[in-house]
Protein backbone atom coordinates (compact mmCIF):
# COMPACT_ATOMS: atom_id res chain seq x y z
CA UNK A 1 0.00 0.00 0.00
CA UNK A 2 2.69 2.49 0.96
CA UNK A 3 4.42 2.06 -2.40
CA UNK A 4 1.36 3.78 -3.91
CA UNK A 5 2.04 6.93 -1.88
CA UNK A 6 5.57 8.07 -2.79
CA UNK A 7 7.09 10.46 -0.27
CA UNK A 8 7.94 13.05 -2.93
CA UNK A 9 4.33 13.45 -4.03
CA UNK A 10 2.90 13.34 -0.49
CA UNK A 11 5.35 16.05 0.56
CA UNK A 12 4.45 18.00 -2.58
CA UNK A 13 0.78 17.85 -1.61
CA UNK A 14 1.48 18.89 2.00
CA UNK A 15 3.62 21.77 0.76
CA UNK A 16 0.88 22.91 -1.66
CA UNK A 17 -1.60 22.96 1.26
CA UNK A 18 0.86 25.03 3.30
CA UNK A 19 1.27 27.48 0.39
CA UNK A 20 -2.53 27.80 0.16
CA UNK A 21 -2.72 28.52 3.91
CA UNK A 22 0.00 31.18 3.59
CA UNK A 23 -1.83 32.79 0.64
CA UNK A 24 -5.01 32.82 2.75
CA UNK A 25 -3.28 35.08 5.29
CA UNK A 26 -3.96 38.05 2.97
CA UNK A 27 -7.67 37.44 3.57
CA UNK A 28 -7.54 36.97 7.34
CA UNK A 29 -4.98 39.62 8.27
CA UNK A 30 -5.14 43.30 7.53
CA UNK A 31 -2.07 43.64 5.31
CA UNK A 32 -1.11 46.51 3.05
CA UNK A 33 -1.76 46.06 -0.69
CA UNK A 34 1.93 45.66 -1.58
CA UNK A 35 2.64 43.14 1.22
CA UNK A 36 -0.43 41.14 0.20
CA UNK A 37 0.55 41.14 -3.47
CA UNK A 38 4.10 40.01 -2.67
CA UNK A 39 2.73 37.10 -0.60
CA UNK A 40 0.32 36.12 -3.40
CA UNK A 41 2.96 36.37 -6.15
CA UNK A 42 5.45 34.25 -4.18
CA UNK A 43 2.94 31.57 -3.13
CA UNK A 44 1.29 31.34 -6.58
CA UNK A 45 4.54 30.95 -8.52
CA UNK A 46 6.00 28.51 -5.97
CA UNK A 47 2.79 26.50 -6.21
CA UNK A 48 2.97 26.48 -10.03
CA UNK A 49 6.63 25.43 -9.97
CA UNK A 50 5.81 22.66 -7.49
CA UNK A 51 3.07 21.25 -9.75
CA UNK A 52 5.39 21.42 -12.74
CA UNK A 53 8.36 19.65 -11.16
CA UNK A 54 6.78 17.23 -8.67
CA UNK A 55 3.53 16.27 -10.40
CA UNK A 56 4.10 16.93 -14.09
CA UNK A 57 7.56 15.31 -14.10
CA UNK A 58 8.85 18.23 -16.21
CA UNK A 59 12.56 17.65 -15.64
CA UNK A 60 12.77 13.86 -15.66
CA UNK A 61 13.18 12.93 -19.32
CA UNK A 62 15.57 13.78 -22.14
CA UNK A 63 13.03 16.18 -23.69
CA UNK A 64 13.27 18.41 -20.61
CA UNK A 65 15.19 21.08 -22.54
CA UNK A 66 12.35 21.42 -25.03
CA UNK A 67 9.71 21.28 -22.27
CA UNK A 68 11.30 24.02 -20.17
CA UNK A 69 12.04 26.20 -23.23
CA UNK A 70 8.39 25.93 -24.23
CA UNK A 71 7.08 26.64 -20.71
CA UNK A 72 9.39 29.63 -20.28
CA UNK A 73 8.40 30.93 -23.70
CA UNK A 74 4.69 30.67 -22.80
CA UNK A 75 5.38 32.31 -19.44
CA UNK A 76 7.36 35.22 -20.95
CA UNK A 77 4.60 35.92 -23.50
CA UNK A 78 2.03 35.67 -20.67
CA UNK A 79 3.90 38.12 -18.42
CA UNK A 80 4.51 40.52 -21.34
CA UNK A 81 0.80 40.41 -22.23
CA UNK A 82 -0.30 41.01 -18.63
CA UNK A 83 2.26 43.64 -17.62
CA UNK A 84 2.13 45.34 -21.04
CA UNK A 85 -1.63 45.69 -20.65
CA UNK A 86 -1.26 46.96 -17.08
CA UNK A 87 1.37 49.51 -18.14
CA UNK A 88 -0.69 50.97 -20.96
CA UNK A 89 -4.26 50.64 -19.70
CA UNK A 90 -4.13 50.64 -15.90
CA UNK A 91 -0.97 52.31 -14.61
CA UNK A 92 -1.25 54.93 -17.37
CA UNK A 93 2.47 55.20 -18.14
CA UNK B 1 7.48 -0.97 -32.92
CA UNK B 2 10.71 -0.03 -31.20
CA UNK B 3 10.34 0.08 -27.43
CA UNK B 4 12.77 1.42 -24.90
CA UNK B 5 12.22 -0.51 -21.67
CA UNK B 6 14.46 1.75 -19.59
CA UNK B 7 11.78 4.45 -19.84
CA UNK B 8 8.28 4.53 -18.33
CA UNK B 9 5.61 2.99 -20.58
CA UNK B 10 4.16 6.36 -21.61
CA UNK B 11 7.57 7.38 -22.98
CA UNK B 12 8.52 4.00 -24.45
CA UNK B 13 8.13 4.72 -28.19
CA UNK B 14 9.24 7.60 -30.40
CA UNK B 15 5.61 8.46 -31.15
CA UNK B 16 4.79 8.57 -27.43
CA UNK B 17 7.66 10.97 -26.74
CA UNK B 18 6.54 13.28 -29.53
CA UNK B 19 2.94 13.24 -28.34
CA UNK B 20 3.99 14.28 -24.84
CA UNK B 21 6.18 17.08 -26.19
CA UNK B 22 3.36 18.15 -28.51
CA UNK B 23 1.01 18.35 -25.55
CA UNK B 24 3.48 20.55 -23.65
CA UNK B 25 3.46 22.92 -26.64
CA UNK B 26 -0.34 23.00 -26.46
CA UNK B 27 -0.08 23.83 -22.74
CA UNK B 28 2.28 26.70 -23.64
CA UNK B 29 -0.48 28.09 -25.88
CA UNK B 30 -2.98 27.61 -23.05
CA UNK B 31 -0.76 29.67 -20.72
CA UNK B 32 -0.98 32.50 -23.26
CA UNK B 33 -4.76 32.09 -23.63
CA UNK B 34 -5.28 32.50 -19.89
CA UNK B 35 -2.78 35.39 -19.84
CA UNK B 36 -5.04 37.38 -22.20
CA UNK B 37 -8.00 36.68 -19.91
CA UNK B 38 -6.04 37.78 -16.83
CA UNK B 39 -4.81 40.92 -18.64
CA UNK B 40 -8.39 41.81 -19.56
CA UNK B 41 -9.56 41.05 -16.02
CA UNK B 42 -6.96 43.34 -14.43
CA UNK B 43 -7.96 46.09 -16.88
CA UNK B 44 -11.70 45.82 -16.25
CA UNK B 45 -11.76 44.86 -12.55
CA UNK B 46 -12.68 48.41 -11.51
CA UNK B 47 -15.32 48.99 -14.22
CA UNK B 48 -18.31 47.90 -12.18
CA UNK B 49 -20.82 50.37 -13.74
CA UNK B 50 -22.60 50.86 -10.43
CA UNK B 51 -22.96 47.07 -10.05
CA UNK B 52 -21.35 44.83 -7.43
CA UNK B 53 -17.57 44.71 -6.86
CA UNK B 54 -15.47 41.62 -6.31
CA UNK B 55 -15.32 42.21 -2.56
CA UNK B 56 -19.12 42.49 -2.57
CA UNK B 57 -19.88 39.14 -4.21
CA UNK B 58 -16.95 36.79 -3.48
CA UNK B 59 -17.50 34.24 -0.69
CA UNK B 60 -14.45 32.67 0.92
CA UNK B 61 -16.05 29.31 1.84
CA UNK B 62 -16.99 27.99 -1.64
CA UNK B 63 -13.75 29.38 -3.08
CA UNK B 64 -11.72 27.57 -0.44
CA UNK B 65 -13.67 24.34 -1.00
CA UNK B 66 -13.03 24.59 -4.76
CA UNK B 67 -9.32 25.16 -4.14
CA UNK B 68 -9.00 22.17 -1.82
CA UNK B 69 -10.97 19.92 -4.19
CA UNK B 70 -8.78 20.82 -7.16
CA UNK B 71 -5.50 20.63 -5.21
CA UNK B 72 -6.45 17.19 -3.90
CA UNK B 73 -7.53 16.01 -7.37
CA UNK B 74 -4.17 17.13 -8.75
CA UNK B 75 -2.50 15.03 -6.03
CA UNK B 76 -4.63 11.94 -6.76
CA UNK B 77 -4.04 12.06 -10.53
CA UNK B 78 -0.32 12.27 -9.73
CA UNK B 79 -0.68 9.14 -7.58
CA UNK B 80 -2.57 7.56 -10.49
CA UNK B 81 0.40 8.09 -12.80
CA UNK B 82 2.72 6.75 -10.11
CA UNK B 83 0.57 3.59 -9.79
CA UNK B 84 0.55 3.31 -13.59
CA UNK B 85 4.35 3.36 -13.65
CA UNK B 86 4.32 0.53 -11.11
CA UNK B 87 1.99 -1.40 -13.42
CA UNK B 88 -0.81 -1.35 -10.84
CA UNK B 89 -3.79 -1.02 -13.15
CA UNK B 90 -6.55 -1.26 -10.52
CA UNK B 91 -4.90 1.25 -8.18
CA UNK B 92 -4.39 3.60 -11.10
CA UNK B 93 -8.05 3.40 -12.14
CA UNK B 94 -9.04 3.97 -8.51
CA UNK B 95 -6.95 7.13 -8.32
CA UNK B 96 -8.25 8.37 -11.67
CA UNK B 97 -11.88 7.83 -10.63
CA UNK B 98 -11.18 9.67 -7.35
CA UNK B 99 -9.73 12.51 -9.40
CA UNK B 100 -12.79 12.69 -11.63
CA UNK B 101 -15.16 12.65 -8.63
CA UNK B 102 -13.22 15.52 -7.03
CA UNK B 103 -13.38 17.37 -10.38
CA UNK B 104 -17.13 16.76 -10.54
CA UNK B 105 -17.51 18.15 -7.01
CA UNK B 106 -15.47 21.19 -8.07
CA UNK B 107 -17.83 21.82 -11.00
CA UNK B 108 -20.80 21.41 -8.64
CA UNK B 109 -19.46 24.09 -6.27
CA UNK B 110 -18.64 26.35 -9.24
CA UNK B 111 -22.20 26.03 -10.58
CA UNK B 112 -23.50 26.94 -7.10
CA UNK B 113 -21.15 29.93 -7.15
CA UNK B 114 -22.36 31.12 -10.58
CA UNK B 115 -26.01 30.78 -9.50
CA UNK B 116 -25.14 32.84 -6.41
CA UNK B 117 -23.54 35.57 -8.56
CA UNK B 118 -26.57 35.82 -10.84
CA UNK B 119 -28.80 35.79 -7.76
CA UNK B 120 -27.02 38.81 -6.21
CA UNK B 121 -27.23 40.70 -9.51
CA UNK B 122 -23.81 39.92 -11.01
CA UNK B 123 -24.76 38.38 -14.35
CA UNK B 124 -22.72 38.19 -17.53
CA UNK B 125 -24.12 41.50 -18.81
CA UNK B 126 -24.14 43.52 -15.57
CA UNK B 127 -20.81 45.30 -16.01
CA UNK B 128 -17.43 44.98 -17.71
CA UNK B 129 -16.16 43.52 -14.41
CA UNK B 130 -18.78 40.77 -14.14
CA UNK B 131 -18.38 39.94 -17.88
CA UNK B 132 -14.66 39.30 -17.66
CA UNK B 133 -14.98 37.63 -14.24
CA UNK B 134 -17.51 35.08 -15.49
CA UNK B 135 -15.65 34.64 -18.80
CA UNK B 136 -12.36 33.88 -17.03
CA UNK B 137 -13.93 31.54 -14.46
CA UNK B 138 -16.10 29.98 -17.16
CA UNK B 139 -13.15 29.31 -19.47
CA UNK B 140 -11.42 27.46 -16.64
CA UNK B 141 -14.66 25.68 -15.72
CA UNK B 142 -15.28 24.48 -19.29
CA UNK B 143 -11.72 23.14 -19.38
CA UNK B 144 -12.41 21.12 -16.22
CA UNK B 145 -15.73 19.89 -17.66
CA UNK B 146 -14.03 18.73 -20.88
CA UNK B 147 -11.37 17.10 -18.69
CA UNK B 148 -14.07 15.12 -16.86
CA UNK B 149 -15.31 13.53 -20.10
CA UNK B 150 -11.79 13.03 -21.42
CA UNK B 151 -10.73 11.38 -18.15
CA UNK B 152 -13.78 9.14 -18.15
CA UNK B 153 -12.92 7.81 -21.63
CA UNK B 154 -9.29 7.30 -20.56
CA UNK B 155 -10.45 5.22 -17.58
CA UNK B 156 -12.71 3.13 -19.84
CA UNK B 157 -9.85 2.51 -22.29
CA UNK B 158 -7.41 1.49 -19.57
CA UNK B 159 -10.07 -0.74 -18.05
CA UNK B 160 -10.73 -2.45 -21.41
CA UNK B 161 -7.26 -2.57 -23.00
CA UNK B 162 -4.99 -2.61 -19.95
CA UNK B 163 -1.74 -0.69 -19.64
CA UNK B 164 -0.20 -0.50 -23.09
CA UNK B 165 2.21 2.14 -24.48
CA UNK B 166 -0.84 3.81 -26.06
CA UNK B 167 -3.14 3.91 -23.03
CA UNK B 168 -0.27 4.84 -20.69
CA UNK B 169 0.63 7.70 -23.03
CA UNK B 170 -2.95 8.96 -23.14
CA UNK B 171 -3.25 8.74 -19.35
CA UNK B 172 0.00 10.64 -18.83
CA UNK B 173 -1.09 13.41 -21.22
CA UNK B 174 -4.43 13.64 -19.40
CA UNK B 175 -2.56 14.03 -16.11
CA UNK B 176 -0.54 16.91 -17.59
CA UNK B 177 -3.79 18.61 -18.60
CA UNK B 178 -5.30 18.13 -15.15
CA UNK B 179 -2.25 19.50 -13.30
CA UNK B 180 -2.24 22.45 -15.68
CA UNK B 181 -5.84 23.28 -14.78
CA UNK B 182 -4.82 23.22 -11.12
CA UNK B 183 -2.03 25.72 -11.86
CA UNK B 184 -4.50 28.05 -13.62
CA UNK B 185 -6.86 27.73 -10.65
CA UNK B 186 -4.07 28.74 -8.25
CA UNK B 187 -3.70 31.99 -10.21
CA UNK B 188 -7.47 32.55 -10.26
CA UNK B 189 -7.60 31.84 -6.50
CA UNK B 190 -4.71 34.23 -5.78
CA UNK B 191 -5.23 37.11 -8.20
CA UNK B 192 -8.98 37.16 -8.69
CA UNK B 193 -10.45 35.97 -5.38
CA UNK B 194 -7.86 36.69 -2.68
CA UNK B 195 -6.72 39.96 -4.31
CA UNK B 196 -10.40 40.95 -4.64
CA UNK B 197 -11.15 40.23 -0.98
CA UNK B 198 -7.88 41.65 0.38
Amino acid sequence: MSELFPLKQVMGFVFSLILTAVALSVYFFNLSFSTGMIILLVTAFLQAGLQLVVFMHAGETEDKGAIYTNVYYGLIIALMTIFGTLLVLVWDM
Amino acid sequence: MKMDHSLPLEYSTEENKLKILGFWIFLGAEIMLFATLFATYFTLVGRTAGGPTGAGIFEITPVLIETLLLLTSSFTVGLGIHAMRLGRKKAMIGFFITTLLLGLAFIGVEIYEFVHYVHVGAGLQTSAFTSILLTTLGTHGIHVTIGLFWGLFIVLQVWKRGLTPQTANKSFIFSLYWHFLDIIWIFIFSFIYLKGMM
